[in-house]
């Protein structure tokens, strides 16, 4: 890459996360009152039931719930320009150790679900374009639509039953085993075991999409002049498949999945609670229902950021893979 | 390109074993039995003196000790305390503490720590504690290190039943008394205490891990070496874990699947009454008493002919427990009676009932009567119920299904509705839960509270009566009274008493789903 499409591109991300102030102070303003308008009380959570109305005021007068919501608002702002996130009602600690503490879990799977889709989809996509048309195009066609069709709740209930219930080979939940695996390399095993299930269920219906674009692309490459000048030259149909038609069909795929970051996230929400995963997205469930704002803030704002950062990776990417496309 | 790929395959092994290191401290050794608890909900603090709150208990009470316990018929045994005088017709309790008592830690456990905890922490913050127990009492003291007693303006029955690890956890002196704020204290995330098990991790989200506390009280227990509450926020994957055995225990088993378990020689199924802390359970429709029609006595009765509890008991809630009778449930074994006015399901009653109330069927074969039914979305399979058993005496149900919170702040704190519903779960005591439903001082905004707004002096008294009587007999007779009061006025439509199943792995013995402390004695099955 030469220095000045280098510096180009430096100055292009600049400039996409210098966007993120602004439109960050949106969604906070937006998501803050979207929350605290939900009806509902944490005290009742934090305190249980059976408590008198003095007892549960003076609580919500020590977490300034009490406090008219521009005032709440303006002391969240405040408090997050000074880089604090506040303290979670539910677990009594600052929000950045707590959505700290949850993150890795999610980057694992968020990272082997990506892996999935991205894998699956591009195989399916090369397997299709094989015979365009064929029964196989229309069989890898007809899972496609299948599989971004299936809700990620019931293939994650479903892979559960017949893999960890009915032929016992994976376990069924959380991100380790309780009872120990002794070395580190068995620690690693334990880990993937785990990861396998929740990755295929957040991951196939980012396959069938990918799938579906790397098919689409595919046969658009495949008849481009370049490939039918490589086919003159004499190069195989495997190189000219892989070397020549894949490398520009992949541009739309890198597009389509720096777009399904977001619901890679919000995906994560559902398939950490069926297999019990400790990651954001159950977080992010569990500080919903208890309305523990400042918690779900937290996973909110590093949801906006990843996804926003996810997308400067792929513009960066996309950029970086089509040296004909100009940088604005 | 190979390269590359070997960066690829280099960060993911980093990255799954960074997160691996993260939970790996809190994996129990390899050694000893470990028994592993399916439980519902992150408790995200551990300390139990400061909440009633669901999530927090079944931990912390394998943790913490009460100064009573309490037995499968859920009356007081000796813990903390291991005895205890009545004085003064039930004015002053003396308590004689068990000696040589140590905490985790190693420091003495002395009756400072139970004045500490009741004045400091108990009465400041735990909610039914204070709002139960503070009115009553008039002061504690502690005479010597071993005894703690307990002066209150009246006599004061249900005392005994407000002590167990649940309602009134004792918690170390030495370590919350520094001055911290308790509500934010560093020990609320690695408590220390004088129960069974010591804290040993917590992986938020994850799991609790305890192990056994080598010089607990009570000799020979626990009787394993270590606990694990796995931390399942969906029951069916924790009825799934229990099966594959990936868990031991589990508190709660989805209706469709009792059957299932039952015939699985593996498990063992058992029904019992509430979780922590011998809770006694009733599911209850909450009429809106201030609003029309169910101002009205007659609407109500006409109501309840129509709903076919047995139906309910049956379909909605899978027999886990019976069709209700009355306020008290049947679990509550001395104090309940079956009421002398009851509501058999008869559609042809409410229909007549109806009638002569002026709702006479219109031309669409509906009444004039539509009410709004705010609910858990939890609950949705008892509204479709409700609404065609309503619907075949004319009348219309607006079905209403929110989430957990905004259901309770709809009913309880904004009272917009016509019928609510809740799960009122009750001490071992009609005066612990009973008494809060049907008093006309918690008519507030304030949830489980007096939700349907029934004012009546005659109860009220009653149930101040029925606290101030140390009299069994007597107190019996009181509350008979208030049930047969409470069927005529019919305030609540009480659907039925909650007795669910637990289920655990044959592999294991010695649970006590009663208690709070329902690990403290579970152990392996020898081959």
């Amino acid at each position: 890459m030469s220095e000045r499409r280098r510096a180009s591109l430096l100055r292009f991300a600049t400039r996409r996360v210098l966007l993120l102030g602004p439109f960050a102070s949106l969604l906070v303003v937006a998501a803050f009152t979207l929350i605290q308008l939900a009806p509902g009380d944490p005290i009742l959570l934090l305190a249980g039931d059976g408590g008198t109305p003095a007892y549960y005021a003076e609580l919500r007068a020590y977490y300034g719930l009490d406090r008219p919501l521009p005032v709440q608002l303006t002391r969240y702002a405040g408090a997050l320009l000074r880089g604090d996130l506040g303290q979670s009602l539910t677990y009594q600690r600052p929000v950045a150790g707590v959505v700290l503490d949850r993150l890795p879990a999610t980057l694992v799977l968020g990272f082997a679900a990506l892996v999935v889709g991205v894998g699956a989809g591009l195989g399916l996509g090369l397997l299709a374009v094989q015979r365009p048309h064929g029964r196989m195009d229309g069989a890898i066609r007809l899972w496609t639509s299948i599989a971004y069709a299936t809700p990620v709740f019931w293939l994650a209930q479903g892979l559960l039953l017949l893999f960890a219930v009915k032929l016992a080979w994976l376990p069924l939940g959380g991100m380790t085993s309780v009872r120990d695996t002794g070395t580190a390399l068995g620690g690693v095993v334990d880990v993937l075991r785990h990861l396998l299930l929740p990755a295929l269920a957040l991951g196939l219906s980012l396959s069938a999409v990918t799938g579906r674009v790397a098919r689409a692309s595919l046969l658009d490459a495949l008849q481009a002049p370049f490939v039918l000048a490589a086919r003159a030259r004499g190069a195989s149909h495997t190189r000219v498949l892989l070397r020549h038609a894949l490398p520009n069909a992949v541009i739309p795929v890198v597009t389509v999945v720096g777009h399904h970051a977001g619901s890679v996230l919000s995906g994560a929400a559902l398939t950490e609670v069926v297999f019990a995963w400790p990651g954001l997205g159950k977080l992010l469930l569990d500080a919903s229902l208890q309305r523990d704002v400042p918690l779900a803030m937290g996973v909110f704002l590093v949801g906006m950021v990843s996804v926003v950062v996810a997308n400067v990776v792929v513009d960066i990417t996309y950029h970086a893979l089509d040296p004909r496309l100009e940088l604005r | 390109m190979l390269r590359r790929a070997s960066y690829v395959i280099g960060i993911t092994l980093a990255c799954l074993s960074c997160g691996r290191d993260e939970l790996r401290r809190d994996t129990p050794a390899a050694r000893g039995t470990t028994v592993v608890v399916a439980l519902g909900g992150d408790p995200g603090q551990l300390n139990p003196a400061i909440t009633t709150g669901g999530g927090v208990h079944p931990v912390t009470d394998q943790i913490f000790n009460g100064l009573v316990g309490l037995d499968e018929q859920l009356r007081p045994v000796p813990e903390l305390a291991e005895r205890w005088d009545v004085e003064d017709g039930g004015r002053r309790y003396r308590f004689h503490l068990r000696r040589g008592v140590t905490w985790h830690d190693g420091v003495p456990f002395t009756s400072a720590d139970v004045v500490f905890s009741f004045e400091q922490v108990l009465l400041r913050y735990h909610s039914r504690t204070r709002a139960g127990l503070g009115p009553a009492l008039q002061g504690i003291s502690a005479p010597d290190d071993s005894t703690v007693v307990f002066e209150f303006r009246h006599p004061y029955a249900p005392l005994l039943l407000r002590l167990d690890v649940t309602e009134a956890s004792i918690v170390p002196k030495h370590v919350y008394g520094d001055g911290q704020d308790l509500l934010a204290h560093p020990a609320n995330q690695r408590p220390v205490g004088t129960g069974p098990f010591v804290f040993t991790s917590y992986a938020r989200g994850d799991r609790v891990v305890l192990s056994r506390n080598p010089r607990y009280f009570r000799p020979g227990l626990p009787g394993v070496d270590h606990v694990v509450f796995r931390i399942l926020a969906s029951n069916a994957t924790a009825a799934l874990a229990l099966e594959s055995g990936d868990v031991d225990y589990s508190s709660s088993v989805p209706g469709p699947d009792v059957a299932r378990f039952k015939a699985n020689p593996t498990l063992r199924v058992v029904q019992s009454t509430g979780g922590s802390g011998g809770s006694v359970c009733q599911e209850v429709l909450i009429p809106n008493l201030a609003r029309p029609p169910l101002n009205r006595l007659d609407v109500r009765r006409a109501i309840y002919h129509a709903v076919d509890l047995g139906f309910i008991a049956e379909r909605v809630y899978f027999s886990q427990g019976q069709a209700a009778t009355g306020p008290i449930s049947s679990r509550h074994a001395w104090a309940y009676t079956a009421p002398g006015r009851h509501y058999a399901h008869d559609t042809a009653r409410a229909a007549a009932l109806l009638d002569a109330a002026g709702l006479r069927r219109q031309a669409d074969g509906t009444r004039p009567i539509s009410l709004s039914f705010v609910h858990a979305a939890n609950q949705v399979r008892l509204a479709d119920v409700l609404r065609d058993q309503l619907r075949a005496v004319g009348i219309t149900l607006r079905l209403e299904p929110l989430d957990f919170n905004a259901a309770v702040d709809r009913v309880f704190v904004k009272k917009d509705f016509d019928l609510g519903f809740a799960s009122f779960c009750n001490g071992a005591d009609p005066d612990i839960g009973v008494r809060r439903v049907y008093s006309s001082s918690n008519i507030g905004p304030i949830p489980f509270s007096n939700g349907a707004g029934y004012r009546n002096p005659v109860v009220d008294s009653l149930f101040d009566a029925g606290s101030a009587t140390l009299d069994l007999e007597a107190r019996r007779q009181t509350y008979a009274r208030i049930q047969e009061i409470l069927a005529e006025d019919l305030p609540y439509f009480w659907l039925f008493d909650s007795a669910g199943y637990r289920a655990w792995r044959a592999t294991f013995t010695g649970f006590r789903p009663w208690s709070g402390a329902f690990l403290e004695a579970v152990r392996p099955v020898e081959p």
